[in-house]
């Protein structure tokens, strides 16, 4: 018993570790900061595809390390997981590039679960929309639900797309 | 092919070239306003039910005028749009039911009525639903229906994931993405005439007006749309002082999902990838999170699924 406790405490002290053994790919072409500030002095590039190792998270900002350098890059500029060879950055690559045009849909075939076929099949329940309208919160509810959990409400503008992209 | 008076066919066919020869379809089918409106009241002809509605709070600013005898698709009340979800929503539920747990169900309905809260569509009488099926996938009906499918739920980490999710469906909801979508297949099968009979001899105009079953829950969106509800969904949850980077943290799983894994096969195909969402939300971030202050993840506070 003492044995697994031990060996419980000893992977909680490890975990840590394996996150900051954490891969990754850079989803666009960045600059890497010395520090985890957007006017912090430059400390290389990041080029889109390159596979990063994640080393810190703090706050926005990631800490990576590359094969030539290493600094901090905006969190969403780096995609987790591994990086297999030139495999998956290739595939971002491709998405990020615009290779999927302006169409609509990217296709491949649904073939089980909720698919195209069993949602254009499916018929009207009334019980169970009813059951879904009968678990509706009151919205002083859900401010009492957002108190106990101490979110505190903040002004924050709706982001809208980047300047210059489509996007 | 139903025998029309010419004058109208011709002003069919006018309408016709109008939407197609428009740049955007959304606009057009919103923007033809008197024209539309008396050929779509003509081509609905009577009605015996008002789609019906739940009450909405007095304070509401919401349009709740009674739905009326005919389904204005030219610009339809809030009623209207309540009634056409609910449609929409009770077909979804008839391929995949509710998770039966009570309390789960209320859990995401505080969530995503807290988050629905910091919208620019408060009062709408929001509702949230965890479907049963290990299909990855969310789903938004006009009006404020919103399901979450039990797959998806199950790789959520924290609260601040879950308030993401809701939010770009929300997001969805208040810019009636799905509801334009069904305008203009509307006006356009109006104008085209195909509808008349149908709706002569039917009294269930808003499960009609849908098409078959929950077809329009397959269907894609623009891509900017979603990228759309993207930046919404991050912005209402960090209003609602959520740690921000729950939307992102969810795309970024969805990105690692195998896409010939059946589970994510619709939402693959109905949505742009999970890496081309990431970086489009980057690019609109910036540096526009960089003085906002923590936010919360109450991953102690996500309710656990019973299997």
């Amino acid at each position: 018993m003492k044995k697994l406790k031990m060996l419980m405490i000893g992977f909680y002290l490890l975990a840590p570790l394996a996150v900051m053994a954490e891969t990754g790919s850079a989803l666009k072409n960045d600059t890497l900061r010395k520090e985890p500030f957007a006017d912090a002095k430059s400390a290389g590039n990041l080029a889109r595809g390159e596979s990063v190792e994640i080393l810190k998270k703090q706050g926005a900002w990631l800490q990576v390390k590359t094969k030539k350098t290493s600094g901090w890059v905006r969190l969403l500029s780096v995609k987790r997981g591994a990086s297999s060879g030139g495999g998956q950055s290739a595939g971002v690559l491709a998405v990020a590039s615009g290779r999927a045009g302006t169409g609509q849909v990217v296709s491949t075939t649904g073939v089980r679960g909720l698919s195209e076929d069993a949602l254009k099949a499916a018929k009207f329940n009334e019980a169970e929309i009813s059951a879904m309208e009968s678990y509706t919160t009151s919205a002083d509810a859900a401010r009492q639900f957002a108190n106990q959990g101490q979110l505190k409400t903040t002004t924050f503008a709706n982001l809208k797309p980047a300047a210059g992209g489509a996007k | 092919m139903n025998i029309k008076p010419k004058a109208q066919k011709t002003l069919l066919a006018l309408l016709l070239g109008a939407l197609t020869i428009s740049p955007s379809m959304h606009s057009a089918a919103l923007d033809l306003k008197g024209v539309v409106g008396d050929t779509i009241k003509k081509e609905l002809g009577q009605s015996d039910t008002a789609p019906t509605s739940e009450p909405i709070s007095a304070t509401s600013t919401e349009n709740v005028q009674p739905a009326a005898a005919e389904f204005n698709w030219k610009n339809p009340s809030t009623a209207e749009e309540i009634a056409l979800g609910r449609e929409i929503a009770g077909n979804l539920l008839g391929a995949a039911p509710l998770v039966k747990d009570a309390e789960l169900q209320k859990y995401v309905n505080s969530v995503g009525r807290w988050v629905a809260l910091q919208s620019e569509r408060p009062d709408l009488p929001w509702r949230f639903g965890v479907i049963d099926t290990e299909d990855i996938n969310a789903f938004a009906a006009p009006g404020g229906y919103i399901m979450i499918t039990k797959g998806l739920y199950r790789k959520l980490v924290n609260e601040a994931q879950l308030a993401g999710v809701l939010g770009h469906e929300i997001g969805h909801v208040v810019m009636k993405h799905q509801l334009k979508v069904l305008q203009k297949q509307q006006l356009l099968n109006i104008g085209a005439g195909f509808l008349k009979d149908k709706y002569a001899k039917d009294n269930q105009l808003a499960g009609k007006a849908i098409g078959t079953g929950a077809e329009i829950s397959a269907r894609s969106l623009d891509k900017s749309a979603e990228f759309e509800a993207d930046r919404l969904g991050l912005s209402y949850a960090t209003r609602s002082g959520y740690e921000p980077y729950g939307l992102p943290e969810v795309l970024q799983t969805l990105g690692e999902t195998n896409k010939n894994d059946g589970s994510v096969a619709l939402l693959f195909k109905t949505h742009p990838h999970p890496d081309e969402r990431l970086v489009a939300l980057s690019n609109a971030i910036g540096s526009r999170l960089d003085k906002v202050q923590a936010g919360k993840t109450l991953e102690n506070r996500l309710y656990k699924l019973k299997d």
